[in-house]
Parts: C-alpha cells; structure tokens; sequence
C-alpha cells in the first residue's frame, strides 16, 4: 500500500480530531457544572471539527471541493466561537456560580 | 488512494460515535444549559460528517447542503437561546 505524503499529513489530522474530540467528550460527562462542561465543549466542538476540516481538505480531490472546504471553514470560525458565547451568556444570566448548581435549575427553567 | 478511502471512512464513523454521545448528553442532561452545550458540539459533529461525507462520496452537494445548515443551525441555535432566556425571565422568581 502506497502513501502519499497528503495522506500521512491528513493522517495526522484526523488523528488529532480523534484525540481532541475524545477528551472534549470524556470532559462533557467528569465535569460537574455547566462552565466547566462548556471549555470541554469547546474543545471537541472547534478543534476537533477544525482538525477534521483540514483533514478534508487535504484530501478533496478537486479544486471546487476545496474552495467549498475553505468556505465552509470560514463560517465555522465565526460561528463556532458565537455559539459558544450565546450559551456562556445563557448560562451566566440564568444563575450558575462556578463549582456548584442551584437546586431550581435541576429541571429546566420552568420548575 | 486505499489509505484515502480508509481515512475518511474511519472518520465517518467515528464522528457519528460524537454525535451518539452528544445525542445521549442532550437527552440526560440535568439542566438547560447542558442541554445547550451539547446542542452545540451535535451541530460541530453533523457539520463535519457531511463535509466528510461529500469528500468520500466525491459529490460537491453535500458540501453545499453543510454550508447552508451550518448558516441556519447558528440560526435556530441563536433563537432557541433567546426564547429560552425570555421564558427563564418571565416565569423564574
């Protein structure tokens, strides 16, 4: 089998994504309240998604795939970042403290 | 061209193993905001499954069709956020 020093690098990549999106996700469930799930969200939820971008695109086999790719990748650097910001804004104005979570947010904002 | 094939496949599976676990948060998660965390890796995870898709399946359509639900995900996860707080300040002491 013969690799081409796209693959090796697209390998790399993709294992990163692999890795990054590994402890992002083992983080979203040790972790105990919201900010702290949030930095493990971002970490799976940006570098990973980045990394597997760069893979991609290091393997598209045309030129209008990877104009589209690097579009794509693009809108995920602002969006990605804006997501992150409206949900730390969410949880700050409806009453987390850091560390610990109020009993009457343990069903929802209703309750 | 074997070892391009074999990464991308992997990569498929594995981002669909993400967004299973992401799926489970989103359903346990005792709080709003947790739900709104996982909410917002699923939509990560389903953005790079597409781009990884049409790169496989070597079809410019899905790249497409990941752009445009990339614009309006942020979209409807902006609105979700902002009902979500209306309702938290009408309703909660």
């Amino acid at each position: 089998m013969e690799i081409s020093i796209r693959e090796w690098l697209a390998l790399a990549a993709f294992a990163s994504a692999t890795v990054f999106a590994l402890f992002g996700l083992v983080g979203l469930f040790r972790f105990s309240d919201p900010f702290s799930r949030m930095q493990a969200g971002g970490l799976a939820g940006t570098t990973a998604i980045f990394s597997t971008f760069i893979g991609a695109l290091l393997l598209s086999p045309s030129w209008e795939m990877g104009a589209r790719i690097v579009i794509i990748m693009l809108f995920f650097l602002i969006s990605a970042p804006t997501g992150s910001y409206i949900v730390a804004r969410f949880v700050w104005q409806s009453g987390f403290e850091i560390g610990k979570t109020p009993k009457k947010m343990l069903r929802g904002p209703k309750e | 061209m074997v070892m391009t094939t074999l990464l991308l496949h992997y990569m498929q599976w594995f981002l669909l193993f993400c967004a299973m676990v992401c799926i489970i948060r989103l359903v346990v998660g005792p709080t709003t905001a947790d739900r709104l965390v996982a909410l917002n890796i699923l939509s990560g995870a389903t953005l790079g499954f597409l781009v990884v898709r049409g790169v496989y399946q070597q079809r410019l359509l899905y790249l497409d069709v990941a752009l445009v639900y990339d614009i309006f995900g942020f979209l409807g996860f902006m609105a979700i956020a902002r009902f979500l707080r209306d309702k938290l300040s009408k309703g909660g002491e």
